[in-house]
């Protein structure tokens, strides 16, 4: 028997003898490698498709777009990216008309005659743009456009034929595009920023079909070099357009980021990495143990990793162990959790009878007073989220940090009163359906939410849970109106509140982006009459107005920004990005021998 | 030759099962599975739009046409593309279900090899010291979580907190140190789960065997241990170990381990399976369960083929 186990220890030392080390890697192996762990993973790499953060991520980095933002500069600044220029817009805002740089080239592929990539051409840009209208393609981005370009959803309707010129959708030569919106829209340049709009060629969408989604064939930073669940690898692209890097053009602020080691990079031509690896990680544990043992440069923190990494909350300060290894840098989201009411609704949102109306909103407020957003914050952000009056968020100018802040304070005596003043008691008030996708975070914060009602004297089974196996399913049912209580959070697209302005516009209710259906009259002319302006001190009032309408109706429980951890290697000279399109900034992501101190 | 009629008999009675496998699995995604509609649309959709994802996906089309196209889809392994990536189903599983059986197959072999020979062991010594502590450790090994071993194993050989000898995540396998590199821990894991598993009902197998006249004759005659285990109590008992072996195996193959493929970072069949099933894919659930089904046919006549090898008796009825 001793022999036996003698021989068993012997074998798996023989054959792990070697584990320590590991795998040999071949001579021509990359001198850059950039690791970086994203905690999703994308789906298609179609552009049309691009719908979540994880393909823009990628998606930009394979193919070009016109515009960018530009790399350091905070609030956000728009860049030309492929354009030569901003665009040129006529007096009327409707007009514009962009260049594009001469001398790109796409990628070789046997999509192309002879294997070659060719000139990318204004052609190219109308053709991408036209495909989000064509139901074949399946896109996902037609809802920037739609009904904003002259004659672009008529064309679909008449059949999508790409052949047939649309007239607010032009090449005017080669290198010039024209296009020409239905009224003015100032946030237009913000969404040719966008994966959606990234520039693809038509032979590829030809000769690929649906399979464009695995065979990107770009203009980009990078190419595709593997791709599967877990990992996406990028190469350098070898023939990118060399542009150096100017620190002047980037937005650099020598007073916040001259530590950042940004000045090496001067001059240098992007990109700086041979190679990107993505590693899509879900699992908090496995992705912090992945950064813990050095596989990776960068990541987010998970929340459950706050308390390792945090020696203090308020100023965020790093704990000494990581404060010598790794950059931080604590970045809010752009973007929003909250509640919403589905004012659709008559049980707790509009109602034909003005009395029950009355109530229904007295009954919408007290639950906004009996909400508690310190819990929540504590609970789920670990106290370190924004909690925000409405739906104008920190991340924009529009918000008003003097504003009153009543509204998310909790204030439970008041709800009872407001309540009782009402006439609803425990009989008499409605059932309400909470819904949310399955997950155990997605539970607590309900059993939370239902919590601070019960305190205010909600009978707990009148708050029923609706559970839905996955976000889609959960999405399909708040858009038919089976759900009261609608527990979300919206992503801004970009850096405008128009982007947040536009959930509550009545036009937009079930299916479209505003879930709560709320449908102010009042709010809707304000919407209107700001949409064809840009920020402003004038649209900023009405923007605090439009919010102000929504919170005395009470038309959602909100709301809070997440405050995002992210932690990188002190070898890596990079400003990290997840808002927007983030991805943008791994083609300036550089690797140096010697740790950047701070 | 004499086994050609058999085989074909089996593969025969294996129609209506693929069949029954397949609707009422198809059933079941359809009705009661996610609706992918809602993923693919875009922020602000109209209902027009919705009923485009819908046709696309055909989701619009008659229940018993989409079973019949799926059934087609099987028999000429034009299995479409993903819903979520757009890739070749048939790409996937080819490139994926390799990764899952190297990944899963040493733990597998050794987990049921050492499980044989623990269950022999603690058999033999029924109630001693040696078979409470074999029983012990198979229930605290049952008992603890896999997550918690997963965990637990990449923070103890996997990061610098521990050993740091084996990378916590990845699959750049290209000869056998690295696949020795990279599969060491997961097979670890799996051994940890499984072990205990097996043990226990090998032994039971054994125990009863082992109470048997015929085996008690045996020992009154002196037959030594070795030969008496191997000989007559394994080769008795190999009945039920073939099935629970043979049955595991379309699972081993097609799901291979979820936990394992994620927390490990490792791109197998399980993880694919896991968010098609997750997020809807059905072009990707259609082929798994297929397989699946595929893969029990002939798991089954391989079985029944191997009670013909290991017991007499089954050959002459």
């Amino acid at each position: 028997m001793l022999k036996i186990i003698q021989t068993a220890i012997l074998l798996v030392l023989l054959t792990t003898g070697g584990c320590g080390e590991p795998p040999a890697t071949t001579n021509s192996a990359p001198a850059k490698i950039y690791r970086h762990a994203l905690d999703g993973a994308p789906g298609s790499l179609d552009p049309a498709q691009a719908a979540s953060l994880y393909a823009n991520f990628l998606v930009v980095n394979l193919y070009d777009t016109l515009y960018r933002y530009k790399y350091l500069a905070r609030p956000y600044k728009l860049q030309p990216n492929l354009a030569t220029a901003m665009p040129e817009v006529s007096d009327d805002g409707l007009q514009l008309t962009i260049r594009i740089k001469q001398g790109v080239y796409f990628n070789d592929d046997p999509a192309f005659k002879n294997g070659l990539g060719r000139e990318l051409k204004a052609e190219d840009f109308v053709y991408s743009i036209k495909r989000h209208f064509d139901p074949g393609t399946r896109a996902q981005g037609a809802w920037l456009w739609q009904r904003r370009i002259k004659g672009l959803d008529q064309w679909k309707t008449e059949g999508s034929e790409y052949d047939r010129e649309v007239p607010g959708l032009r090449a005017v030569d080669d290198y010039t595009i024209q296009i020409t919106l239905t009224r003015p829209f100032p946030q237009f340049v913000h969404t040719l920023t966008q994966g959606y709009a990234a520039i693809v060629a038509r032979e590829a969408v030809e000769k690929y079909g649906q399979e464009l989604s695995n065979h990107p064939v770009g203009s980009g930073p990078f190419q595709l070099d593997s791709r599967n669940s877990i990992r996406a690898v990028l190469t350098k692209n070898p023939h990118f357009r060399a542009e150096p890097f100017r620190l002047e053009d980037e937005g650099y602020d020598p007073a916040t980021q001259g530590d950042a080691g940004f000045e090496a990079l001067q001059d240098k031509i992007p990109p700086f990495v041979d190679r990107l690896e993505l590693e899509f990680i879900t699992e908090d544990a496995a992705r912090w143990n992945a950064f813990s043992a050095n596989e990776l440069h960068f990541m987010k923190v998970p929340v459950s990793q706050f308390d390792t990494v945090l020696s203090q909350r308020r100023p965020l300060t790093l704990s000494p162990q990581f404060a010598g290894a790794y950059h931080f840098e604590a970045s809010p989201e752009a973007g929003f959790i909250y509640t919403n009411f589905n004012m659709a609704d008559d049980r707790i949102g509009y109602n034909p009878d003005p009395e029950r109306n009355r109530r229904n909103r007295a009954l919408r407020c007290a639950m906004v007073k009996a909400f508690n957003w310190k819990k929540r914050n504590e609970i789920f952000f670990y106290g370190i989220g924004e909690v925000f009056p409405g739906i104008i968020p920190p991340a924009v100018p529009e918000y008003d940090p003097r504003g009153d802040k009543t509204y998310i304070q909790r204030n439970l005596q008041a709800a009872i009163e407001l309540l009782q003043a009402n006439g609803w008691n425990a009989k008499n008030l409605p059932v309400l359906d909470y819904g949310f996708p399955n997950s155990v975070t997605e539970r607590q914060i309900f059993e939370q939410f239902r919590n601070f009602m019960v305190e205010m004297g909600y009978p707990a089974k009148k708050i029923r849970p609706m559970i839905f196996a996955t976000y889609g399913d959960y999405h399909r049912a708040y858009s038919q109106g089976k759900v009261t209580l609608i527990n979300s959070s919206w992503t801004m697209d970009y850096p405008d509140a128009e982007n947040v302005m536009q959930l509550y516009y009545g036009p937009n209710g079930a299916p479209g982006s505003n879930s709560s259906n709320y449908n102010n009259p009042e709010y809707n002319q304000l919407y209107e009459s700001s949409s064809a302006m840009g920020e402003s001190p004038q649209r900023t009032r009405i923007y605090r107005q439009m919010n102000q309408l929504l919170m005395d109706d009470c038309t959602s429980i909100t709301g809070i920004s997440r405050t995002l951890l992210f932690l990188w290697d002190r070898k890596v000279i990079m400003k990290p990005d997840r808002s927007f399109v983030g991805g943008y900034f791994m083609r300036f992501v550089d690797l140096v021998e010697s740790p950047v101190e701070p | 030759m004499t086994k050609l009629p058999f085989i074909a008999r089996r593969l025969a009675h294996g129609i209506p099962l693929l069949l029954g496998v397949t609707f009422i699995s198809f059933v079941l995604m359809v009705y009661f599975g996610p609706d992918k509609t809602y993923e693919l649309l875009g922020k602000n959709p109209d209902l027009e739009q919705i009923s485009e994802v819908r046709h696309a996906l055909g989701y619009d089309r008659p229940f018993l046409v989409r079973y019949g196209d799926y059934l087609k889809e099987l028999i000429t392994l034009d299995l479409g593309l993903s819903d979520s990536t757009g890739e070749a189903v048939a790409s996937i599983i080819t490139r994926t279900l390799p990764v899952s059986v190297s990944l899963v197959l040493p733990g597998f072999i050794i987990g049921n090899m050492a499980g044989l020979a623990l269950a022999m062991l603690s058999a033999w010594y029924r109630g001693r010291w040696l078979d409470k502590l074999i029983m012990s450790a198979s229930v605290v090994g049952m008992s603890v979580s896999f997550l918690v071993i997963i965990i637990g194993l990449q923070i103890l050989l996997c990061t610098p907190y521990g050993l740091n000898l084996f990378p916590v995540r990845g699959w750049q396998v290209h000869d056998l140190s690295s696949y020795f590199y990279y599969v060491t821990v997961p097979t670890l894991a799996i051994l940890m789960v499984t072990l205990g598993y097996n043990t226990r009902f090998y032994r039971a197998v054994m125990v009863e065997e082992l109470e048997r006249d015929h085996i008690r004759t045996l020992r009154a005659f002196g037959t030594s241990p070795p030969e008496l285990l191997f000989r007559h109590v394994l080769k008795n008992s190999l009945i039920p170990i073939l099935t629970r072996i043979m049955f595991s195996v379309p699972f081993v193959l097609v799901s291979g381990s979820l936990l394992l493929e994620s927390y490990f970072g490792i791109p197998g069949i399980g993880l694919v399976t896991f968010n098609a099933i997750t997020s809807g894919d059905q072009p990707i659930l259609k082929a798994v369960i297929g397989l699946t089904g595929v893969l029990f046919v002939l798991a089954l006549m391989i079985n029944d083929m191997l009670y013909n090898v290991v017991d007499p008796r089954v050959k002459r009825q």
